[in-house]
């Protein structure tokens, strides 16, 4: 079962993840609405995510989740660099798959590296309360909102922040169809839609991410 | 015709190999690419140096028991093929032709392009069959099979267990091989009565063996010369899920 | 002069297998796993009667000398397997197909053989069905059949284009399956060099280790041969390169009788040859002639592509020649319709050794999703090996070697003249004749080793349980292993200059122009000169590098050509020796005004079975007797 199990971990864990993304990228669908509703609407939803009990557990899930990913991705890796220990020495693998579902662990490396940087900059600094302190707003919630804004008018952090939004595509393309298949989907014509699901799914959530500190940074 | 091979040369599992490079002239283009290496060891012969080991039988693109990387794809530049109907007409004159052993941990390399591919049959052992003794078979149309269901098995049962899905895989996983032969029974309602055991005792034995997990890259399903879809894994993942859950 | 007794039980037809195993000795299960049974070939005779024979109790070792047992060349069968089992409601019963089966094979095999390859084809689709074949369906679900060559009736089952890569794969998993019980040891990658005989009894083999070169000893209560056919003579064939002759030529030099070596089906739907350095002819199924029409310009050497020739500038030769069967007509018919043409001056190509097979009619009358469901995956084949689509222009197709229906000598048991040696599948002569009809090697095949020999080897065996214990120990081993060491030293150590393959091209050219489609008194004698010859350069200038104690493909090809050189002289001795026509064996001297064969039932009603004596072969009379129909004028007009 072990073997079998390390797949599913990533998969399930992955699709998890995909989920919480279609969430953040509607809180973060806030911030180009005009700066004065934006604010209150953005603090408001950001603290009521920290207050909620539910959100609590839903968030220690997502962490999990993040580690799990990585290690049993690792794990799998492992196991797939030993089964071809000896590389070919030509190898046109490029004319029978598409680039990213070859690379599946480099993409996931940039995502990884910008996890931890995202991490650092927001979590890091209003749940933790590690670096400059961050202030109240008019209604006396935490000013996420002041956090996020500053650092998407950092013109280096954008440029950081929006060009990491195309390996995310990328890994969300092949994971999302690659994991429903790994647990078993396998409806003929179904997997024809989840193709296009997975296309569809992946350029909403890396555009999505990807183009709004961009707006921001010229509102 | 004139072209140069990049053959890898490997006297034995012990030892270290290498390629070697051999220009062969004397070539047509309707020649095939084993008919080529054949004619470049009549050479090696009368030069008296060691032919180049390779694997072939029936050169028609049935057995399965040819296959080598060639030219950086597994049975060479063509989806769907396999080696033996390679033809040098794909190929340019001068043009350099790099030959590799399929590549996997499972596949050991025996002797120059000759791998060792019996991992496939330990596989196949484990429950590649349906338990019915010769003489205990009930009347044939007894049991009816609908046409689609019959077509889907044989889509699956088409595998001619060449290696190719390994060769190409980066992970070097069999999954491919494995699920069509699973497939392939549990479809048909003869194969029912032990489909679980069955895909338990495939899947055990293919991680023992020590092939790689499953990516989805589809390349396995480009290089596999009977197109065996990899939408098959996926169906092997749910029988696999099936059989621990209810089997 | 050895008696033959052929042991054809007594009553009538439909009652002789029965009778047979009414009386044949049984052992009991806890006796048969004592006894050690060697199967050499894991083809679906070899697969099948190893699985079979582990079922039953015994202790089994089988080789194969490819990589894994599923590569045999039963894998390359396409088209199908016949069974009568009358699903069509066209009229089909166990004696048609008996009767086809013999007439088909021109009167020159048994009838209580065929009879009995009939009868058991039945229960055999049974078996397959379950053993998880997937045979074409009709939507509801039943089983689907299409026709054949040389019969009027639908009895071929099939599975796509590979119906027997699908059989061969059910014998394999069952071979495995009881590998995994533990009642099968296989043997990959090992070749049997040579027979060991005990007191006159077949009682172990000497194989030889293709990967480490080492020369190895098995001993057994039984030795069966399931080793196929030995048409690579020819060396162009449309067989594995790796199937040989060497099993049972070996045999047959220990004492082993070779019945009608001569003949030797030549396939009318194989690729044409295109050059000099071909290894190979591809055959495209048979069953392609249920829906193409074969034809050639009637114009000779017509420059015009096919398409551009009109309706009636074409001559479809077998519809003209034999409007009852048409495109149907048997193999031997067709292939040499087809060499009479090209001959003629009309054969199309590069070469112009092809004619024209054409699926233009059939696609405007089914449609081209019929025609490509029918045989979507030969046409595949077809464009890969050729480069040419075949649904916008016709096949080019030309006969080629196929199929051997000589082989070893078998009785009604499938035992040969040599004591506990079994002979099944190809290898043997039994139930072909002069000609086989198209999808009933895969039957024959397949009924020797699941259904026969597991219910005759016993009769035999019984008898061995007391006998004392043969192990590789027994002088007799290290005297044949002596042997096969200084063969392979003698071969290795020519150090001539010239390949195994030239030798093997020459022989070929000899064997096809001389003994194949037609032959002749002066051209089978001047082929016997020849082959001498050329086994004389053979053995003082073939050159074979590297050694014997490694992986060597070079040695194992020329320990397997050594032995060509011989068997392509005994079947030129045999065909020299049939002074009539019958079946694939067309002497030019005796045929019809219009060119059809001449039997010369009175004189040549008989086996040919050929003793070896110190490199002479003594012929030997194995009379047919028809009880039950009578021997008429093969006519398919």
């Amino acid at each position: 079962m072990s073997l079998f199990l390390r797949k599913w971990m990533v998969a399930l864990t992955g699709l998890f993840l995909c989920i919480f993304l279609v969430v953040h990228l509607s809180a973060n669908c806030i911030l180009l609405l005009p700066e004065a509703v934006a604010r209150g609407m953005y603090n408001a939803y950001s603290t009521l995510l920290r207050e909620s009990p539910l959100i609590k557990v839903v968030a220690y899930a997502l962490y999990l989740s993040i580690i799990l990913h990585v290690v049993f991705a690792l794990l799998v890796t492992i196991r797939n660099r030993r089964a071809k220990p000896t590389p070919y020495a030509v190898n046109h693998h490029g004319e029978n798959s598409q680039w990213a579902a070859q690379n599946m662990g480099l993409i996931g490396i940039f995502i990884l590296v910008f996890i931890v940087v995202h991490l650092a900059n927001f979590w890091a600094r209003i749940k933790l309360g590690m670096g400059e302190g961050v202030g109240l707003d008019a209604q006396g919630y935490v000013d996420v909102y002041a956090v996020t804004s500053s650092l998407f008018h950092n013109p280096y952090y954008v440029a950081f922040y929006s060009l990491l939004m195309i390996p995310l595509g990328f890994h969300l393309h092949h994971g999302l169809k690659s994991s429903l298949k790994t647990l078993g989907f396998y409806h003929r014509s179904g997997l024809r839609v989840l193709a296009r699901v997975s296309l569809f799914y992946a350029l909403i959530m890396s555009v999505g991410f990807g183009v709004i500190p961009i707006i921001v940074y010229f509102k | 015709m004139r072209v140069r091979f990049r053959i890898w040369r490997q006297d034995n599992a012990r030892v270290k190999g290498g390629f070697r490079d051999y220009e062969v002239d004397g070539l047509n283009e309707d020649m095939s690419l084993l008919e080529a290496l054949d004619h470049l060891n009549e050479q090696l012969v009368l030069r008296d140096e060691k032919v180049v080991a390779f694997e072939y039988d029936c050169r028609e693109g049935i057995c399965g028991q040819c296959g080598v990387f060639v030219n950086g794809r597994a049975h060479g530049p063509h989806a769907n093929m396999t080696t033996c109907q390679l033809h040098l007409r794909s190929f340019a004159d001068g043009d350099t032709i790099t030959i590799e052993p399929w590549r996997a941990a499972a596949f050991p390399v025996i002797k120059d392009l000759i791998v060792d591919r019996s991992a496939f049959d330990r596989i196949i052992r484990q429950g590649g069959y349906i338990s019915a003794k010769t003489g205990t078979a009930p009347e044939a149309n007894a049991i009816p099979v609908g046409k689609e269901v019959a077509d889907r098995a044989m889509d699956a049962a088409a595998c001619i267990g060449c290696g190719a899905c390994v060769a190409t895989c980066k992970n070097s996983s069999a999954a491919l091989f494995t699920a069509a032969k699973i497939n392939h029974l549990n479809t048909l309602p003869q194969g029912k009565p032990e489909q679980h055991r069955r895909v338990s005792d495939m899947v055990q034995q293919m991680e023992e063996e020590g092939f790689g997990h499953c990516s989805f890259t589809g390349a396995c399903e480009v290089e596999c010369p009977e197109g065996i879809s990899v939408a098959n894994i996926a169906e092997m993942n749910a029988r696999y899920l099936k059989a621990k859950l209810f089997g | 002069m050895k008696k033959l007794n052929a042991k054809i039980p007594e009553g009538k037809l439909e009652e002789k297998w029965r009778n047979y195993q009414l009386r044949s000795k049984l052992i009991n299960p806890a006796n048969k796993k004592k006894l050690n049974v060697i199967v050499v070939g894991s083809g679906l005779s070899g697969a099948g009667a190893a699985a079979t024979l582990a079922e039953l109790g015994y202790d089994v070792q089988c080789f194969c000398y490819q990589d894994s047992a599923r590569r045999a060349h039963s894998v390359a069968a396409q088209g199908g397997i016949n069974a009568a089992k009358n699903y069509q409601h066209d009229g089909d019963s166990v004696w048609r197909m008996f009767y086809d089966t013999l007439k088909g094979g021109d009167f020159r095999s048994r009838e209580a053989n065929t009879y009995r390859l009939a009868e058991l084809s039945a229960p055999l689709i049974d078996h397959f069905t379950q053993q998880g074949v997937p045979f074409a369906r009709e939507y509801g679900g039943v089983l689907v059949n299409r026709s054949f060559g040389g019969v009027q009736v639908q009895r071929t089952f099939y599975a796509r284009g590979q119906t027997g890569q699908q059989l061969l794969l059910a014998a394999y998993a069952q071979l495995y399956k009881m590998i995994r019980a533990e009642k099968v040891t296989m043997h990959t990658r090992t070749e049997m060099l040579d027979l060991v005989l005990v007191d006159g009894k077949a009682r172990g083999i000497i194989a030889r280790n293709l990967v480490t070169g080492e020369i190895q000893r098995y001993a057994a209560d039984a030795v069966v041969l399931a080793t196929g056919g030995y048409s690579r003579v020819f060396r162009l064939s449309t067989l594995a390169i790796g199937c040989n002759g060497s099993a049972i030529w070996k045999a047959h030099k220990r004492g082993a009788l070779f019945a009608a070596p001569s003949f030797t089906q030549i396939h009318p739907t194989a690729l044409p040859q295109s050059s000099e350095a071909q290894s190979k002819l591809t055959l495209m199924s048979e069953s392609l002639r249920n829906d193409g029409r074969i034809w050639v310009p009637k114009r000779k050497d017509d420059p015009r592509r096919a398409n551009d020739i009109p309706e009636d500038e074409r001559d479809y030769y077998l519809e003209r020649r034999y409007p009852s069967f048409g495109n149907l007509a048997p193999r031997d018919i067709a292939s040499r319709a087809a060499k009479e043409r090209i001959d003629a001056g009309h054969g199309v190509g590069r070469l112009k050794n092809a004619v024209y097979l054409d699926f233009r009619h059939a696609i405007e009358r089914f449609g081209l999703d019929t025609i490509r469901d029918r045989y979507g995956n030969l046409f595949t084949m077809y464009r890969k090996i050729t480069g040419v689509d075949a649904y916008r222009e016709p096949m080019q197709i030309s006969p080629a070697a196929h199929f051997s229906m000589g082989g070893l000598w078998v009785d009604y048991e499938l035992m040969t003249t040599i004591p506990g040696l079994y002979a099944i599948g190809e290898c043997n002569f039994s139930d072909h004749g002069a000609n086989r009809l198209g999808a009933n090697s895969l039957l024959q095949a397949s009924v020797d080793g699941y259904f026969i020999l597991p219910n005759t080897i016993n009769n035999y065996l019984a008898a061995e349980l007391g006998a004392e214990q043969i192990t590789t120990d027994h002088p007799a081993f290290a005297e044949v292993e002596e042997e096969v060491r200084a063969h392979i030293n003698r071969i290795l150590n020519v150090n001539g200059h010239k390949t195994v393959d030239h030798f093997h091209r020459e022989l070929g050219k000899v064997m096809w122009r001389e003994c194949a489609m037609s032959r002749t008194r002066l051209g089978l004698e001047r082929a016997i000169r020849q082959i001498e010859s050329i086994r004389e350069d053979f053995w003082s200038s073939v050159k074979v590098t590297g050694t014997g104690e490694e992986l060597n493909p070079e040695l194992e090809k020329a320990l397997r050509l050594a032995n060509f050189l011989e068997l392509g002289l005994l079947m030129c001795t045999d065909a020299l020796q049939r002074e009539e026509s019958c079946g694939a064996h067309f002497r030019e001297e005796y045929q019809t005004e219009e060119g059809e064969a001449l039997r010369v039932d009175e004189d040549y009603g008989y086996v040919s079975a050929w003793e070896y004596a110190d490199g002479t072969f003594k012929l030997h009379r194995e009379e047919l007797h028809f009880e039950f129909v009578q021997p008429t004028v093969r006519s398919y007009k």
